[in-house]
């Protein structure tokens, strides 16, 4: 079967999907789905090839979590995850204004989803959700029902959790491509936590990552990821966009975080040339040592002059290349879901942009093509290969 | 036991597909919105988190109580009775 591309839109008021076949020049629009509510994520399991999930977040009335098993015609709402009954956690909040946290203890109750990601492909039911308050839920039944994760909410660190600037989220989800017990979490303000037993047991994922504000050097916590991948098919490969740099980690045991922030726009720095702020990151999906960026400037949160575009490393963050070749000359933002890459070959590169306008690439950044404009601020670009 | 009225207003009426009245018995207002679901199964995890609270950004109305500001979830109704279900104007970004 021909193989197609959709390209799920997860908006601050609704979702959107476009279609296209392997060329990718021409795009079907569908949209808005869940009419007014705001989607921090959508995501396509490859494993069944027609499942979707959105994760739908209205204020009134609570999250939903929607599914579909048709690839996105038709839709249901399914069940929530929901931490255990009665259970209470404390976390650290800083008061604007102030220099030092507070404790804060609170029943902990489903407020958001953040990510939601189809588990290895030998476990073909098995899905994993991020949320809000931070906690991690597993589905062993396709995304029907979830279950806690209690190994990570009960972790002895989180009085120390204190929310990022979007809350206290689980946002990133990185399944190792080889082994079923390894996996890594990434939260705002807390950093990337690893399991190496299937989520029974977590430990901070931190090490080489700067955190020049925390005066304790040596804290296993409090890094801030912004967004966390792993490979795909190569084994012991996450990349992720922090608070201060990219960063690849490669291997295991002893090994460190290893900053690639040199030759990223002087605007996206922090006072020095290790660093580059962004949310996005996206990895290569047959090339393991290339991976994309969105930088931002550090003051406001836009892409820096002249303009937006995407960064993309071949060689793990040696060196960098401008990918702009067709973007407007326009100050626009992508937040920490809005980049992502599909399977094809070449690799089809899409973002979208708080400004509702999304993005493609077909040619692996060379030029890009607008896909959509007019459309609510963006939250989340999911690239779904189908076929 | 009173026989009530549940009105729906705004998304809470889209949330039970399109129905904005309901009439149903119960003794108390908390029970009133625990016995919804029942007969509009859109509206469960709508009204509560899985930890029962009343969702922040609705506001339950007895007759013309707000009851986070009354008698609360423990009001006692009467035969006439009527509960509102609003979801809560709050300001934009």
């Amino acid at each position: 079967m021909a193989k197609k591309v959709a390209i799920l839109v997860g908006t601050k008021k609704g979702a959107y999907i476009f279609r296209s076949g392997a060329a990718r020049s021409r795009w079907t629009a569908e949209g808005p789905l869940f009419q007014g509510e705001p989607v921090h994520h959508l995501a396509f399991d490859p494993r069944d090839g027609e499942s979707m999930f959105a994760g739908c977040n209205l204020t009134w009335g609570g999250p939903k979590i929607r599914i579909s098993r048709d690839q996105g015609k038709t839709w249901k709402v399914g069940s929530n995850p929901a931490f255990r009954k009665g259970k209470v956690a404390t976390t650290s909040v800083f008061d604007a204004g102030a220099d030092f946290p507070h404790e804060v203890t609170e029943e902990l109750a489903f407020k958001r989803t953040w990510h939601i990601e189809p588990g290895h492909a030998s476990q073909p039911k098995v899905m994993w959700l991020g949320v809000e308050p931070a906690a991690l839920f597993k589905s062993e039944d396709r995304g029907e029902t979830w279950k806690e994760v209690e190994g990570l909410t009960d972790h002895p660190t989180r009085p120390k959790w204190s929310p990022g600037g979007g809350g206290l989220t689980l946002h990133s989800i990185a399944l190792d491509a080889k082994d079923t017990k390894r996996m890594h979490v990434g939260m705002s303000g807390v950093g990337v936590f690893e399991t190496l037993d299937g989520g029974k047991t977590w430990s901070p994922r931190n090490q080489g990552i700067p955190a020049p504000f925390n005066p304790d050097k040596d804290d296993p916590i409090g890094q801030c990821c912004h967004h966390l991948v792993a490979h795909p098919v190569e084994p012991r490969v996450l990349f992720q966009q922090n608070h201060f740099a990219p960063a690849w980690l490669v291997g295991d045991g002893e090994a460190n975080w290893r900053n690639v922030s040199e030759g990223l726009p002087e605007a996206s720095m922090q006072g020095s040339k290790d660093t580059a702020y962004g949310f996005a990151a996206a990895i290569h999906p047959h090339d393991a040592e290339t991976a994309y960026v969105v930088p931002l400037a550090a003051k406001d949160r836009l892409a820096p002059l002249p303009g937006i575009a995407v960064h993309g490393t071949r060689d793990r963050g040696k060196t960098w290349k401008r990918l702009a070749n067709g973007l407007p000359k326009a100050r626009a933002e992508v937040m920490r879901e809005g980049l992502a890459t599909d399977r094809l070959d070449p690799v089809g590169i899409y973002f979208g942009t708080q400004a509702g306008e999304v993005w493609g690439s077909a040619d692996e950044g060379k030029t890009w093509e607008r896909i959509a404009q007019y459309l609510p601020p963006v939250m989340s670009v999911s690239a779904a290969t189908i076929g | 036991m009173a026989t009530v009225t549940v009105r729906l207003h705004g998304a809470f009426s889209d949330f039970a597909g399109g129905t904005r009245k309901v009439t149903l018995e119960a003794a108390t207002v908390g029970e009133a919105l625990d016995r919804l679901p029942n007969s509009l199964p859109g509206l469960r995890e709508r009204i509560r988190d899985e930890q029962g609270r009343i969702r922040e950004h609705l506001n339950v109305f007895h007759n013309e109580e707000e009851i986070r500001r009354s008698a609360g979830e423990s009001a006692a109704l009467r035969d006439g009775d009527v509960v509102h279900l609003m979801p809560a104007m709050s300001g934009g970004e």
